[in-house]
């Protein structure tokens, strides 16, 4: 059996007032999706922050295929970012406002390689294609791109590294539910295409059980983790119509 | 007797670049009790129907149509007449609750206000506005009156606004968006009381939402807009079960517990129109015909309608 790409061990997360989550261990396999569902409030995103290390949390493991972020110093860390991102969930601030689309996709390869943006866009074009933008779109500013645009071309940046695992917070509850199935149907698509592993979170019980192979519920600093049926049922039991306000 | 009744309305807005046809020849009624969903992607010029109906679209909305209101048509009526009606007979749940309540007043008084403006003591007012508290599920509403709206959750502040718009017992009750930016929980405490008010109230809901789950659980009837039009309506079950209009079709396969089966493309521009069919470049259905003859809305025998050259038998 060949090594987890991630692997959490006893992560926990506090902040002055008390714990955001304590105890959280799973393990995300190659080309699998876990998913982190609760509440807003119950710490997914804080979660996703911190295995991302753009948060840093305060005790637990975060294996990245055998390597510990948790405790990595920045400049470790610089050298493995390539391999882990984040969608973020509001499409209108995942792109800088001041640059080109077609700048935008280039800026990863362009400092990861030391290349111009040229030949970074000739690298990336298959990509761009891949994700159904075209040269129209390149030449257009974030606040002129539909929520989905910004969305395909988040993932066109993202992908243009290769990562190992993307977490992906929220990526389309600001979307149409159209547009929505474009995302995700791309996504899934991409994680077939080069085996990359997610870790989803959302707060939507469909969209998780469409998207994820096991799901971890979040909720008063506790995770438990689900499979696709169990969860259903245990969303069925909580929210039905009986259920009081 | 029909309680609202909106006949071709149009609603456009002169730019710089352009006219932008938000809304056009919309027709619909509503019956008492009832609950009416439009329902629609972003852009698809739902809110402006509710705007146009409670009149607060901007000045610069450029307006035909007719929209009766118990036998009154509104676009003409006087404004002071207009206001003597908006918030009393006809109130709006609007789409962002955070925007929409006063900062530095107290929950209680957001509601009591109302009761203050229609001559009740101040005490009296704060007593029915801790009911109202009660009657959306914000509890314990002693503590929640304290309190101001940034210690509320978006859900909690999305009915604190709910229970603003039942205070006065209004015969209309039109909620844009109330779901927006709620997570599971609070989408489905906010359909509880979305159900309730209509139990409890028996006002008519104009219910304006891309949210098709909850369309689907409260609505009588639907009404799917698509740049600006409806393109399909009916009773909710037939419109979800067998929608007969290839959008909606569409629309019904892209949720995710339906297959995430994607719609690729995307809306025409409000601003270039095309002549014939506005879907016609997305429809797998598509004939000559569909590029050149714009469809009307068709109306069958089943108390609906449908925009199409070549709608679907259902």
């Amino acid at each position: 059996m060949s090594q987890p790409v991630l692997r959490l061990t006893g992560l926990s997360k506090s902040y002055g007032h008390g714990d955001i989550f304590a105890g959280i261990s799973f393990t995300v396999d190659c080309r699998k999706t876990v998913g982190l569902f609760g509440q807003s409030g119950s710490g997914k995103t804080t979660l996703g922050r911190c295995i991302m290390r753009l948060e840093a949390p305060s005790s637990g493991q975060i294996l990245m295929q055998g390597t510990d972020l948790a405790r990595m110093r920045p400049k470790e860390l610089l050298r493995l970012r390539p391999s882990f991102q984040m969608i973020f969930q509001h499409p209108e601030v995942s792109l800088n406002p001041r640059m080109s689309l077609a700048e935008s996709v280039a800026e990863p390869l362009m400092v990861r390689d030391r290349i111009g943006i040229q030949e970074a866009l000739k690298k990336i074009a298959p990509l761009i294609a891949r994700v159904g933008l075209r040269d129209e779109h390149l030449a257009r500013y974030p606040h002129q791109l539909s929520g989905g645009e910004v969305q395909r071309a988040v993932l066109s940046r993202i992908f243009s590294l290769g990562p190992k695992l993307v977490v992906a917070d929220e990526p389309t509850s600001m979307l149409d539910v159209s547009v929505q199935a474009q995302v995700l149907r791309l996504m899934q698509d991409l994680q077939r295409e080069t085996g990359v592993s997610y870790v989803f979170i959302s707060h939507d019980p469909d969209v998780m059980c469409a998207m994820c192979d096991e799901i971890l519920w979040l909720e008063m600093g506790k995770g438990k983790m689900y499979s696709r049926e169990e969860f259903l049922d245990r969303v069925g039991t909580e929210y039905s119509a009986g259920a009081p306000v | 007797m029909t309680l609202l009744s909106v006949e071709g309305l149009n609603v456009r807005f002169p730019t710089g670049d352009g006219t932008v046809h938000a809304s056009r020849d919309v027709s619909f009624s509503m019956e008492p009790g009832e609950v009416l969903g439009l329902v629609g992607e972003t852009g698809s010029g739902k809110s402006v129907i509710g705007q146009a109906i409670i009149r607060l679209l901007p000045a610069s909305a450029k307006i035909s149509g007719d929209i009766f209101f118990d036998g009154q048509e509104l676009t003409r009526l006087p404004d002071q007449r207009m206001h003597a009606l908006r918030g009393r007979t006809i109130s709006l749940v609007p789409q962002n609750p955070s925007g929409s309540l006063d900062p530095l007043v107290r929950n209680g008084m957001q509601i009591a206000e109302i009761f203050i403006e229609r001559g009740e003591k101040k005490q009296a007012a704060l007593d029915a506005a801790k009911n109202l508290l009660v009657a959306v599920g914000l509890i314990p509403s002693d503590r929640i009156a304290r309190e101001y709206p940034h210690e509320l959750s978006g859900g909690m502040r999305q009915r604190l606004t709910t229970s603003i718009a039942i205070a006065e017992h209004s015969r209309l009750i039109i909620a844009d968006e109330p779901t927006k930016g709620l997570d599971y929980h609070a989408r489905e405490t906010t359909a509880r009381v979305l159900a309730g008010i209509r139990e409890r109230e028996q006002a008519s809901l104009l219910l304006i939402t891309h949210d098709l789950y909850l369309a689907e659980r409260l609505c009588d009837r639907i009404a799917v807009l698509y740049a600006g039009e409806i393109i399909e309506i009916g009773p909710a079950s037939q419109v979800f079960r067998n929608p007969r209009h290839p959008y909606t079709q569409a629309l019904i396969r892209a949720m995710p517990k339906n297959g995430l089966v994607p719609l690729e493309g995307q809306s025409p521009s409000l601003m270039a129109l095309p002549m014939g069919c506005s879907f016609a470049s997305r429809c797998s259905f598509m004939s000559d015909r569909c590029c050149t003859d714009h469809p009307g809305l068709i109306q069958d025998d089943r108390e609906g309608g449908v925009r199409c050259h070549n709608p679907c038998s259902g």
